[in-house]
């Protein structure tokens, strides 16, 4: 009598190209026009919101490697930052994908808060990063100050983005 | 009535009142024919203002986008000429800024050149008016710059009316000149311009001193500047490669 594989539900988050496509106009419009939109040092990060978008649809291992992909773009694209962003952003990834069980994916508030919280665990575990690199100490108020800018911007970013998404997916039932 | 008024010399009332009545027909019927005849003649010409009137359109349109486009050359011949002669002067690579660090966590930007132009770690990059930062890292096809005002950036630096030594800082918004002996007598205005070093050749001009800052208890005292270059409208830039190219 064989073995019988034991039942694994099917994936049904958002296809590998579909999220790779999304992340890379993020990547090139954080690299290029998303300077220009600075408020109070801190400008919004599209990047971590395609991220958090992403991990909140997938399981965790799935959100780490998608986390670790974009971080590691962002470090090339950095100067200096090492592997902070692809440390950062992978743990990050990790905790929104946890956070996010036993909620629905399209909710806004649970992806505003998750955003909200990202941000923030990001920022610290960047510059924690960047201190043990050697970065510079004494800045910790100003870069928490840029978080806490970064953090309402991005939630404002994701959640006209599912309004935005919302809107067509009505359109076209 | 009418014979009376003929014999008097004047126009009877008959004929004034029908004078009248016929001025007006005469003045409406002339205006009627002559609105009737440019209509008319409108109608005539109607496709042929039509097709003069596209071809306006299209000339307009054409004349715009070219306007526009020989702005944009004229900006750039500008932005161009103003950086020719730092690169005549230092031997150095042109190069253009094509990016911004992602997050902004960095007072940092990519340019379009790297190694295979000759470009190398620690280059000096310069502006039309004065030093922008130095290469943090350089790949084939670009190059990232670290900005004089970002945290971690370090350039030697000298007061030149005096020959004062100091070290030039970052502030993320600004640039300090550190470790400038206490008997130096600053004084706001004064220009600062780079030291001799491994990515500067000596007297790029940095920036200007905008405050003085002395302590009783210190060995130095620090100096503000207004950096020379607009750190906000960086577009073209010369790399000072010492002439390895």
């Amino acid at each position: 009598m064989g073995r019988t594989k034991p039942h694994v539900a099917p994936f049904v988050g958002p296809q590998w190209y579909v999220a790779a496509a999304w992340l890379a106009a993020a990547i090139v419009a954080q690299a290029t026009i998303v300077h220009y939109l600075a408020f109070r040092g801190a400008v919004p990060s599209l990047v971590l919101v395609v991220v958090v978008w992403y991990a909140i649809r997938v399981d965790a291992r799935r959100a780490a490697i998608y986390g670790l992909a974009a971080g590691i773009c962002e470090d090339a694209l950095s100067a200096q930052t090492g592997a902070a962003w692809m440390i950062s952003t992978g743990l990050v990834a990790v905790v929104a994908s946890l956070l996010s069980r036993g909620f629905f994916a399209d909710s806004l508030p649970l992806a505003a808060a998750v955003t909200a919280v990202a941000t923030l665990l990001r920022s610290l575990l960047f510059w924690i990063v960047m201190a043990l690199g050697g970065y510079p100490a004494g800045l910790g108020a100003m870069h928490f100050h840029a978080a806490l800018a970064q953090a309402a911007l991005n939630v404002a970013v994701i959640v006209a983005a599912m309004l935005v998404a919302r809107r067509f997916e009505s359109a076209r039932e | 009535m009418q014979i009376g008024a003929q014999r008097a010399g004047s126009v009877s009332p008959i004929a004034t009142v029908a004078g009248s009545l016929f001025m007006a027909g005469e003045t409406a019927t002339t205006a009627a024919i002559r609105a009737a005849r440019g209509l008319g003649l409108g109608m005539l010409a109607l496709p042929g203002l039509e097709r003069e009137n596209a071809q306006l359109r299209q000339r307009n349109q054409t004349l715009t986008q070219e306007n526009a486009r020989l702005h944009e050359l004229a900006a750039a011949y500008a932005a161009e000429s103003a950086v020719r002669p730092v690169v005549d002067l230092y031997h150095g690579v042109e190069a253009r800024v094509i990016g911004f660090p992602p997050e902004n966590e960095s007072r940092a930007v990519t340019i379009d050149k790297g190694s295979r132009a000759g470009i190398r770690r620690d280059d000096g990059v310069l502006g039309a008016s004065g030093v922008i930062g130095r290469v943090a890292a350089a790949g084939p096809f670009s190059s990232t710059i670290i900005l004089a005002t970002d945290y971690t950036s370090r350039i030697p630096a000298i007061v030149r009316d005096g020959r004062w030594w100091g070290i030039a800082r970052g502030n993320l918004s600004s640039v300090i000149v550190e470790f400038i002996p206490q008997d130096a007598p600053l004084r706001v205005g004064d220009v600062v311009v780079t030291g001799e070093g491994r990515s500067f050749h000596s007297g790029v001009p940095i920036g200007t001193i905008t405050a003085i800052e002395r302590g009783d208890a210190t060995l130095y005292q620090t100096a503000v500047l207004r950096t020379s270059v607009d750190f906000g409208a960086l577009d073209r830039v010369v790399v000072d490669t010492g002439g390895s190219h």
